[in-house]
């Protein structure tokens, strides 16, 4: 999970895994990712116990909310 | 758990470094080895971040790194602390409200700079413009790759 100065950087990457085509987001997709609502109480008392479980869910609404609804993305087992 | 979780989260965030389990059984007046129990358990429920291989210490902690990474983060004008990834530095941003975090870190292809800055989660700097964030391998232990690639 790595930046890059743009895609063709990461083409270009000696370790680019050349099956994560699919593996590019934008910056402001990727900020949006990163600001679901659990991730605003990380410092809160309770993160732990009443904040974190619902990272899961936050994401992946997320991700389908920008059409990365892939297993690739979701973390789901690939189709056989 | 919480309360160990927060002082973990709170120490990294202050200082740049997570108090060791040793810290953490003082703070809580605990047995030392209460603390090293804790910690792991702690660890086992916040499965994103992890202990370095064969030991006791916290490696990652996201957002934030123990160990360095080649995400450097500045909050004022202090850079003390690293991203866990390059996904994860966009996160940082909510460790440090109202303020500006700066990321830093070398393209991986050649090396050059890549600057972010980002206050309450808006970016104020995104240096070079065309930068994007890549996902090597995809999510999910079913892929059998470490989850920071």
């Amino acid at each position: 999970m790595n930046l890059f100065r743009s895609e063709e950087h990461a083409r270009r990457w000696a370790l680019f895994n050349p099956q994560s085509e699919e593996g590019f987001i934008s910056l402001p997709d990727l900020a949006g990712f990163f600001a679901t609502e659990s991730r605003h109480h990380m410092l809160a008392p309770d993160y732990l116990s009443a904040w974190f479980p619902r990272r899961g869910g936050e994401r992946r609404a997320y991700l389908e909310g920008i059409g990365k609804s892939t297993p690739f993305w979701l973390g789901t087992p690939s189709p056989a | 758990m919480d309360q160990a979780f927060h002082l973990l989260m709170r120490s990294i965030v202050e200082s740049g470094s997570a108090l060791h389990y040793a810290e953490l059984a003082r703070v809580l007046a605990l047995p030392v080895e209460d603390g090293r129990q804790l910690l792991q358990a702690v660890m086992q429920a916040y499965p994103i971040g992890w202990l370095h291989p064969e030991t006791d210490y916290i490696a990652s902690f996201p957002p934030l790194n123990n160990l360095p990474t080649q995400y450097r983060v500045t909050v004022r004008g202090q850079q003390k602390w690293f991203a866990q990834c390059g996904f994860e530095a966009t996160s940082v941003t909510w460790l440090f409200p109202g303020m500006t975090v700066k990321v830093e870190a070398p393209c991986l292809d050649c090396g050059d700079p890549m600057v972010i800055e980002m206050r309450d989660g808006h970016f104020v700097t995104v240096d070079p413009p065309r930068m994007v964030g890549h996902l090597n391998y995809g999510f999910g232990p079913s892929r059998g790759r470490p989850p920071f690639l």
